[in-house]
């Protein structure tokens, strides 16, 4: 009993906490300055009043640029994420649902990309795109398509093959009402907390593109460029390196903790073990 | 097997270095070099490392920027400045062992000429039409036209054997050259080493036994590398990184004016950039002032077309009208001329840190002005395809120096030059330039390329932004080293470690 | 006959990613020859095609890729674009490094990863298995390229002779070796640690819920043999997934922290030749990380069998 409450209380904060940061993000315009106004008087100065967590080096509010950061990364991530669900979770789907030579075809070419190694696919994938946010999400989106065409694709097969689904096609079921009413119910949670635990990964990969020069391009600012510059003359002025990279920690770390604590109350293993 | 032989030997030359204690020099570089052939590979990451060390040409450029002989001792120029000839050091050998002659300057001059070979830096020896080997250590060039810069260029070039002439592979992996350094080993991302040649022209030289350039990618790691002594000389180092080492216990920053500068291209094809005006209007927008702050940490000065380091040929940047950052008359200028704003315009931008910063202040300052200008960071290979085929509005980048005027002047701003992508051609400049390079009084060249400066500061293709500092910097347990403009390291022969 | 299916498949995977890689390379903007000469160079129409038919540039795309990959079958990578060197011997001096780090990333987080989720099982429900986990959760989600750089900058703050950058050989120098390896290890096993730890933990959490544990548990057999014995024997399987996984994922590379503690290894190596366009090397490079990282998991399936006869007979 304590310890349900205790699994509860971890959901609600990581609910609370992704939740304040996402608003952060969304309402940074109303909360923070100008992310791009340049005041070359004031370069690389600490946290004061006017700058909460200081300036760079080119006199911009560093706070102003880690939440416009948040946004540039939500939202690379996000459509990265969601672009993968959407492809991976369909083919993964599709290839249970209809196996055979589909099954057969869909599923190596899965392994392929998956052989890739992960940054070097995004990379490789940018270098062609040409390097911009757009890109980055387009990248890393690619890269997890086959962990969704994976994780969907077990599951499926052990829906299709039961006795409900089995039966609902014997009594003429579209193909379509056996996936929506049937497949993707059953799937909701692992997608819910797969998606969760990706988007924290995908944070980690977008910070890591940025930092290579691979994500958001200047002016825009980015939590990984913001380090990347930061870095440059962290012992003249260490705070935009160190903030951008709390940044990055607790953005990913929310979405973790919330996949996490999801995953525990949505396992129905974890669950009735419990009881 | 040939090569496996090569290998033990240089195996054991490292072992028996190593058992004498030997001295070893730790440089620290931020890449991989992309081979070490001197005519092939110009980017400054090779020529680091082997110019002035492994190789040498028959002249070579001082730290003040004077040209000095090298391998030629001495030289006559004809009366009509068509003719040149070299005397060459006697008793030169290559570090394969075989002796330098003329021959072997006249083989390393077709070789850099050629088709084949295809060196970058052809252009730069191009005006040499007729190449005489005299006698073993006496050359002689010709000219097709007066070309006052050739010593220059002649420094630039080095000697090699001459079995290399149609060779393009051999020295890209193993050089070989006359320099106080001959080639030892090179570990692919880890260093290139080259030690100390025994028979090198100049006696006592060098003093270290052993110079390693290590490749070193973060500027963070580089940093921390030599305030702990890992390494004793970073080359090149960026302003941040400059101004954190300063304050560093027994690291001396040494710094001098760069040749190479940094700029705003802009195309003069292209409305709205086809119009002197609209030129002018965008270099007054610019404070420069301010963009040396905001992005180069306050190392660098204004830029004029030529480098402060030419003192004898560089005009005052203040003596330039539209340097005078006002905002407000370029806005007014450009309405008075009937150009509708906003402007707006997409810029190129070199993958550098640097050139990204300046770009984002130049994006602020030409707002002002009425330029709307969107930020194109683009992928090294995306930008220089797009800088060959003129593919732009406007371009921030980084240009290497020349230390002759013509040598930028020419190739730069000449109706369908070579690196003219801005496609500028002005019937006044090209007059001016053709001047420049023809006559050999030095008062009338003096004249041309001050009038040349004048007018392309405001209206000329490139809005020139700033010269950085060039700074090196070296650990205390380093003697002799002295900074040279062009980059190089040719003070490398006479620096002794101390412990 | 199960062996020889997987053995085609790895074959046809590695056909795919050989494509991929191969078009990908030619995809970028700005080829070779483009790069070579560079910017602010004089260039002519003469020279680029004298540059193009020097290596190879000038013949058709599907005659390069049945040259280079009849090559790669009989064990010739090619020569590098710029250098002219072997590639096998530019990835040869490349791949210490990387494996070393690898293995001793993947030692560090597998060993540790043992007691600390067995200990994260035991306490769970209580205030303390809250704070393990959170702290298991930020050591997966720390960027691991900032902590590496926090690192070096305070480690030349308070141990100013520690060198903790560059790459020395084992054989060369063992201790400054291990040394230099010390912060990267540790930077690359944090994650590696939480994310095993929280396995084991969870596996344990599974294994202490079923039937059998259970009643051994009521026949009264000791608490600490009761987990070690049946609990860890099951947490194994997938376990070992995610080692292999993780290996795998090493192997092609830990590119940013390779970068930021100036590691020679796969990794420096492809991103340059990529930014190099230096073709046939991006591509046996490539080529090799995904047939390791193929290998990995194509032996962990083998060890599974090992381990539990059962997984052959489904």
């Amino acid at each position: 009993m304590i310890a349900t409450l205790t699994r509860d209380k971890l959901l609600f904060f990581a609910v609370i906490f992704v939740i304040v940061q996402i608003g952060l993000a969304v309402f940074a315009p109303l909360i923070a300055g100008d992310p791009f106004a340049q005041i070359m008087a004031s370069r690389m100065q600490g946290p004061s009043a006017d700058n909460l967590l200081g300036t760079d080096q080119l006199g911009r509010d560093v706070f102003a640029r880690i939440l416009f950061g948040y946004r540039t990364s939500l939202l690379t991530s996000g459509t990265a994420v969601l672009l993968a669900l959407l492809v991976g979770g369909s083919l993964g789907m599709l290839a249970a649902f209809y196996r055979g030579w589909f099954d057969r075809i869909v599923m190596r070419l899965m392994d392929v990309l998956f052989a890739f190694p992960i940054m070097l696919l995004a990379i490789g994938i940018i270098a062609v795109l040409g390097p911009n946010a757009f890109s980055a999400a387009i990248a890393i989106g690619i890269v997890y398509v086959p962990i969704f065409a994976r994780l969907l694709r077990g599951p499926s097969l052990v829906i299709c093959e039961s006795e409900y689904v089995m039966g609902a096609r014997a009594i003429g079921a579209s193909d379509v009402r056996i996936v929506f009413s049937h497949l993707l119910p059953n799937l909701a949670s692992v997608i819910l907390v797969q998606a969760s635990l990706l988007l924290s990964a995908a944070i980690l990969v977008e910070a890591s593109l940025s930092f290579l020069g691979l994500g958001a391009q200047p002016p825009i600012p980015s939590l990984g460029q913001m380090l990347a510059e930061g870095r440059n003359f962290l012992l003249l002025s260490p705070w935009p390196a160190v903030f951008s990279g709390f940044a990055i920690l607790f953005l990913s770390f929310g979405f973790n903790l919330l996949g996490d604590a999801l995953r525990d109350t949505l396992d129905p293993r974890l669950r009735g073990q419990e009881q | 097997m040939h090569l496996k032989t090569l290998g033990a030997a240089l195996a054991l030359s490292t072992c028996i270095v190593a058992g004498a204690q030997a001295a070893t020099l730790d440089i620290a570089v931020d890449s991989s070099p992309a081979g070490l052939d001197p005519h092939l590979i110009t980017a400054f990451n090779s020529v680091v490392i082997v110019g002035d060390t492994v190789y040498e040409g028959l002249t070579m450029i001082a730290e003040d920027l004077s040209v000095q002989p090298a391998l030629a001792s001495s030289w006559e120029v004809s009366d009509d400045g068509l003719n040149y000839t070299f005397e060459l050091e006697e008793g030169v050998t290559f570090h394969d062992g075989s002796a330098m002659t003329a021959e072997d300057v006249a083989a390393s001059l077709r070789r850099v000429l050629s088709e084949e070979v295809a060196s970058p830096l052809a252009s730069r020896i191009s005006p040499i039409t007729d190449i005489t080997v005299v006698d073993d250590t006496t050359i002689s060039l010709t000219l097709d036209a007066p070309f006052a810069p050739i010593l220059t260029s002649l420094a630039g070039i080095a000697i090699v054997p001459a079995e290399m002439e149609s060779d393009v592979e051999s020295l890209q992996q193993t050089p070989v050259g006359t320099g106080p350094f001959r080639f030892n080993e090179w570990k692919p991302n880890g260093y290139v080493s080259l030690v100390g040649f025994d028979d090198y022209r100049q006696e006592g030289l060098p003093k270290v036994d052993e110079v390693r350039f290590n490749i070193v990618p973060e500027a963070a790691t580089r940093q921390v590398g030599l305030s702990s002594g890992q390494f004793e000389i970073l080359p090149g180092v960026d302003p941040a990184t400059a101004l954190q080492l300063q304050a560093a216990p027994s690291v001396t920053v040494h710094e001098t004016r760069e040749l190479s500068y940094t700029l705003v291209g802009m195309n003069a094809e292209r409305a709205p950039f086809d119009q002197a005006v609209v030129r002018r209007a965008f270099n007054m927008a610019l404070d420069r002032g301010e963009i040396i702050q905001g992005a180069l940490f306050g190392a660098g000065v204004p830029a004029g077309p030529l480098s402060p380091a030419l003192v004898n040929w560089a005009v005052d940047t203040d003596s330039f009208d539209c340097y005078a950052s006002d905002p407000e008359a370029a806005r007014a200028m450009l309405e008075e001329a009937g150009i509708e704003l906003p402007i707006e315009l997409s810029m190129n931008v070199l993958p550098r840190q640097d050139v990204k910063d300046i770009a984002q202040v130049v994006q602020q300052q030409a707002a002002e002005a009425g330029f709307e200008i969107e930020l194109l960071n683009q992928e090294i290979g995306q930008f220089v395809q797009d800088w060959r085929n003129s593919n732009f509005d406007l371009f921030a980048s980084a240009n290497g120096g020349n230390p002759d005027p013509d040598g930028y002047f020419y190739r730069t701003f000449y109706g369908g030059g070579s690196t003219n992508v801005f496609k500028y051609d002005d019937a006044e400049i090209n007059r001016l330039l053709d001047e420049g390079r023809t006559t050999t009084d030095a008062a009338a060249r003096k004249a041309a390329y001050d009038a040349i400066q004048n007018k392309l500061a405001c209206e000329g293709p490139i809005a020139h932004i700033a010269y950085g500092t060039l700074a090196t910097a070296v650990h205390d347990s380093v003697e002799g080293f002295e900074i040279n403009p062009n980059r190089r390291l040719t003070s490398l022969k006479q620096v002794s470690l101390s412990e | 006959m199960i062996r020889a299916g997987r053995l085609l498949d790895l074959a046809i995977v590695l056909f795919g990613v050989s494509i991929i890689v191969f078009a990908m390379i030619r995809l970028i903007p700005g080829d070779a020859v483009a790069i070579m000469l560079g910017a602010n160079t004089e260039i002519t129409p003469e020279r680029i095609a004298e540059l193009e038919s020097r290596i190879g540039l000038d013949r058709p795309l599907v005659t390069q890729y049945i040259d280079w990959i009849s090559g790669v079958v009989t064990g010739d990578l090619g020569t590098s674009l710029w250098t002219g060197r072997p590639v096998a011997a530019e990835i040869g001096a490349n791949l210490w490094p990387t494996l070393q780090l690898t293995f001793m990333s993947v030692l560090v987080g597998a060993v540790l990863a043992v007691p600390i989720g067995c200990f994260m099982a035991e306490a769970r429900g209580k205030t303390a298995d809250v704070l393990v986990r959170i702290g298991a959760i930020a050591g997966l989600t720390i960027p691991s390229f900032w902590l590496g750089i926090v690192a070096i900058f305070l480690l030349s703050r308070w141990l100013p002779g520690f060198s903790s950058l560059g790459y020395v050989p084992f054989f060369e120098d063992p201790l400054e070796n291990l040394q230099r390896m010390a912060l990267p290890v540790i930077v690359l096993a944090l994650p590696m640690l939480a994310n095993l730890s929280r396995l084991v933990r969870s596996a344990m959490l599974d294994a202490l819920g079923q039937d059998y544990i259970r009643t051994a548990r009521s026949k009264g057999a000791g608490r600490r043999r009761i987990v070690y014995r049946h609990a860890l024997r099951n947490a194994l399987i997938p376990f070992i997934t995610s080692v292999g996984v993780a290996t795998g994922y090493l192997l092609g590379g830990a590119i940013v922290i390779e970068q930021v503690f100036a590691i020679p290894g796969l990794g420096q190596l492809v991103l340059g030749a990529i930014s190099e366009r230096n073709y046939p090397l991006v591509q046996a490079t490539i080529l090799v990380m995904t047939t390791a990282f193929v290998m990995v998991n194509f032996v962990v399936d083998i060890l599974y069998a090992f381990i539990d006869p059962r997984i052959t007979q489904k």
